[in-house]
């Protein structure tokens, strides 16, 4: 059960937060920028859950209830964040990040 | 020994599938590479003992919220858009900070890997439903405020769903069906 090394949770964590954010930064398409937040919310995730293992007693739970937050932090992202990317997509009958870069039209 | 070779799995696959969320063209291929990347995490939460975080995985992120992002990419047809590259010249300044921070994540806790305080905790309790419910909405002196955030939680959700209505709305006008008539 806990034969895990908490150094290869952690270091899994931070290349799926890399990944996150590489997607984010460098991804054309609107899809991938909203993708790629929701894989470092994940991977944020796994840091919170791996780390509430280090510690004793109470301050466990404080660790496993957090990420609780986050998902839902997460859904109410996506519900605006998908909203927003339908609005603008009907007005500009495109996905390039570069379509939007002037909001006042 | 056999949780690790599991984690090896599941390690892999969220890696493979996060790579493919990078690097595919169709929003459904990343999409699904994301269901994949999920699921896999879900596993490795159940591994670290926290089964009820990895269902919540499960049923929340790869089934309601992925299922919003396939709906409106099915929607919107995006598939028509096809002047759209990948990548352009401009992303090689996104690949810097990326490659950064997990380079030094990863240095920081080489770093720390020798110290003892940072080891799993064999007596740690198992995050399922009965404990995770009783810091949540228990009243003891343990709980730090966690159900008020619980509600706070509750209103941010009501309000998300009330701006995306607005916001994905057509018209804001309350009488449409005067708008063609003269």
């Amino acid at each position: 059960m806990d034969s895990i090394p908490m150094m290869q949770l952690q270091i899994l964590s931070a290349i799926l937060f890399a990944t996150g954010m590489a997607t984010v930064l460098m991804r054309r398409n609107l899809f991938f920028v909203l993708m790629g937040v929701e894989l470092m919310l994940n991977s944020a995730n796994l840091s919170f859950l791996s780390w509430s293992r280090t510690m004793t007693g109470a301050a466990t739970m404080s660790g496993q209830v957090a990420p609780l937050f986050s998902i839902a932090i997460a859904a109410a992202e996506a519900c605006v964040g998908l909203a927003m990317l339908l609005s603008v997509f009907r007005s500009r009958e495109s996905m390039d990040t570069d379509a939007f870069a002037r909001m006042k039209e | 020994m056999i949780a690790q070779v599991y984690f090896w799995i599941f390690a892999t696959v969220a890696v493979l599938c996060a790579g493919s969320v990078l690097v595919s063209r169709h929003p459904i291929n990343g999409a699904m590479s994301l269901v994949g990347t999920m699921v896999s995490l879900a596993g490795i939460y159940s591994i670290i003992g926290s089964p009820f975080l990895a269902t919540l995985q499960v049923l929340v992120y790869a089934g309601a919220i992925m299922m919003l992002v396939v709906f409106v990419i099915m929607v919107l047809n995006t598939a028509k858009d096809h002047t759209t590259p990948l990548f352009d010249w401009t992303s090689l300044f996104g690949l810097v900070p990326a490659l950064g921070l997990g380079a030094l994540v990863c240095k920081v806790f080489q770093g720390l890997d020798a110290k003892a305080s940072v080891a799993m905790n064999p007596n740690a309790p198992r995050g399922d439903v009965e404990a995770i419910s009783k810091t949540l909405f228990g009243a003891g002196t343990q709980t730090g405020g966690w159900a008020l955030l619980f509600l706070a939680i509750g209103v941010v959700l009501l309000t998300a769903i009330v701006g995306a209505v607005l916001l994905a709305k057509r018209h804001l006008d309350p009488k449409p069906a005067t708008e063609g008539g003269h």
